[in-house]
């Protein structure tokens, strides 16, 4: 069974021959793995479920003193996060969009590697990504404390400055679509530790009505929708579920109980991620993560469950910790007879 | 309802003009400053707080609330400072080196100001090296750091060591919050307390001035 079929049998609720993958590093993260798989290229040595097209952060141009600004005219500090960065001040700096024009939703830069990539990668479930995908991309422009005062302060812009975002994200998924992709993976954060930022009041008047819209342009393509949204807000599921979401990531094991919800959910919502980033990763023994990982893949057994940490992995995890679960993921039985078949 | 009430209701409901007027009138009615400053906007900002942590209030009602008790102490604080009324106690405040992430931070800090702290904002990427310095030039009583990241919350004990290698440990307590930091590990690096959110900030810190007041 190809990876890509394993993955669909697990979006269709039904019980994989084994617990898939698909795992994210930081650049730093990344490089103790390349040093330690030497020349082993690191898509190869990861066996990586989950075919990453398009970019998930979009493309940069570099204004010095590690800053770059990215496509929409944002400014991000990479001083210290190499990997996206921090926003600088603002672009909107009054709440209107009469002087701004969006970039070009069709750059050929989200798009001509895909034919390539598939090609290199075909036996791999294809998601097309698109991240910042709404509230983020929203609060990147306006400011993080202007935005979400417009929501009090200048409600009718917030609507405006959303349903613009969705209609540039639209706009480019459904170019997406024109390739043999078989998801769209968003990526918005909305919540805290405890809660989401905005509260659900705010999140449904807001933000549910415009997701809504593009989860119905990615279905009627007739492909599945992914969201990855950092905190707590699984609350939401429902809601979620409910426009057609189909797989939730990353199942932070901090902010919310990933087996009591994975049993709760199981045959409606697939969940990607679960292995704790904020504690068994940077400070656990390797023996605390290899039982946490066991215990997610027993978990996962019967379906429902895409292994990953519950972010990239950060730089400060020991390397020793990264192998743990990477060793037990390609030591599945059923993952490793199927290979032996096909080699 | 008497207009202090009326105040406390106005800043509760992040309504900032209003609550300029209000301050105005009581200064202009007489009302002690001190009246004003305890009755009106700190029993607000409580109860910005205890509806943050019912779940009732997330972060744009705790930031518009912010915003109008600053404006109403904007025009109360020259009278404050003429009636010598102290602040409650001295907080510097900072983003640990490594970590630019400012929001939670910010939130706190609004939060102590509103429970009558004197908070000076050291900003983001906040070295050991500058808390120290500022340790020495504000003579603050409390220390509070914050951190988004596993990867910056080990600057957190860098900043206990700085503070205790440089003999200022006994002047201050230190206060931790962010995402990933919890207890524990407050415990593990010898901060005196942690704070998991911008409400329990406020009472964690009004807890240490409580411990410092006894030492």
């Amino acid at each position: 069974m190809a990876k890509r079929e394993v993955i669909r049998a697990v979006l269709e609720g039904q019980e994989p021959p084994y617990v898939p993958w698909s795992c994210g590093f930081t650049k730093e993260a990344k490089e103790k793995l390349q040093a330690h798989y030497d020349s082993i290229d690191l898509d190869d040595a990861l066996q990586n479920h989950l075919l990453k097209l398009g970019s998930d952060i979009g493309f940069f141009t570099d204004v010095g003193e590690n800053r770059v600004k990215d496509g929409f005219g944002v400014v991000w500090d990479r001083s210290i996060d190499k990997d996206i960065g921090t926003p600088e001040g603002c672009v909107l700096l009054d709440p209107t969009l009469k002087h701004y024009t969006f970039p070009d939703p069709l750059d050929r830069r989200f798009f001509a590697d895909i034919p390539e990539r598939i090609a290199q990668y075909p036996d791999r479930f294809r998601v097309f990504q698109i991240g910042f995908s709404l509230y983020e991309r929203a609060w990147t422009l306006r400011g993080m404390q202007n935005l979400l005062m417009d929501f009090y302060d200048n409600p009718e812009f917030v609507h405006e400055l959303l349903n613009v975002i969705a209609d540039y994200n639209i706009a480019q998924l459904n170019e997406a679509l024109k390739y043999d992709i078989d998801a769209v993976y968003f990526g918005d954060d909305w919540g805290q530790q405890h809660g989401l930022q905005m509260g659900p009041k705010l999140w449904h008047e807001f933000v549910y009505p415009v997701l809504k819209r593009m989860y119905s342009a990615v279905h009627a393509g007739n492909k599945y929708v992914f969201i990855h949204s950092c905190g707590d807000v699984d609350e939401l599921f429902d809601d979620l579920i409910g426009i057609g979401l189909n797989c939730f990531n990353p199942f932070q094991p901090e902010v919310m109980d990933v087996e009591a919800l994975h049993q709760k959910y199981r045959g409606r919502l697939v969940f990607h991620g679960g292995l704790s980033t904020q504690r068994t990763l940077p400070y656990g023994a390797v023996e605390q993560v290899r039982a946490e990982t066991r215990r997610l893949l027993e978990m996962g057994r019967k379906g429902g469950y895409i292994f990953a940490p519950a972010h990239d992995v950060e730089g400060d995890v020991p390397l020793e910790n990264m192998l743990a679960f990477i060793d037990l993921l390609l030591d599945q039985p059923d993952y490793k007879n199927q290979q032996g078949e096909s080699s | 309802m008497t207009m202090l009430d009326d105040l406390c209701q106005s800043v509760i409901e992040g309504n900032r003009n209003q609550t300029q007027e209000l301050v105005k009138e009581a200064i202009a009615k007489d009302v002690p400053a001190e009246q004003i400053l305890k009755e009106g906007l700190i029993r607000a900002m409580a109860e910005v707080g205890h509806k943050f942590e019912c779940g009732e209030y997330f972060v744009p009602e705790m930031l518009i609330a912010a915003r109008a008790m600053q404006s109403g102490l904007s025009i109360l604080r020259p009278y404050l400072v003429t009636a010598k009324v102290q602040a409650i106690g001295k907080v510097i405040i900072g983003t640990v080196q490594g970590d630019l992430h400012d929001i939670g931070k910010n939130l706190v800090a609004m939060m102590l100001e509103g429970a009558g702290f004197e908070v000076i904002d050291l900003g983001v990427d906040v070295s050991p090296e500058k808390y120290v310095q500022a340790v020495r030039e504000h003579h603050p009583d409390l220390v509070a750091c914050s951190a988004l990241l596993t990867t910056t919350m080990p600057r957190m004990k860098d900043i206990v060591d700085a503070i205790k290698e440089n003999g200022l440990r006994d002047q201050v307590k230190v206060l931790i919050g962010g995402a990933p930091v919890t207890e524990s590990f407050a415990n593990q690096i010898g901060a005196d307390a942690c704070a998991t959110d911008a409400a329990s900030a406020s009472a964690r810190a009004k807890e240490l001035m409580l411990e410092l007041k006894k030492q």
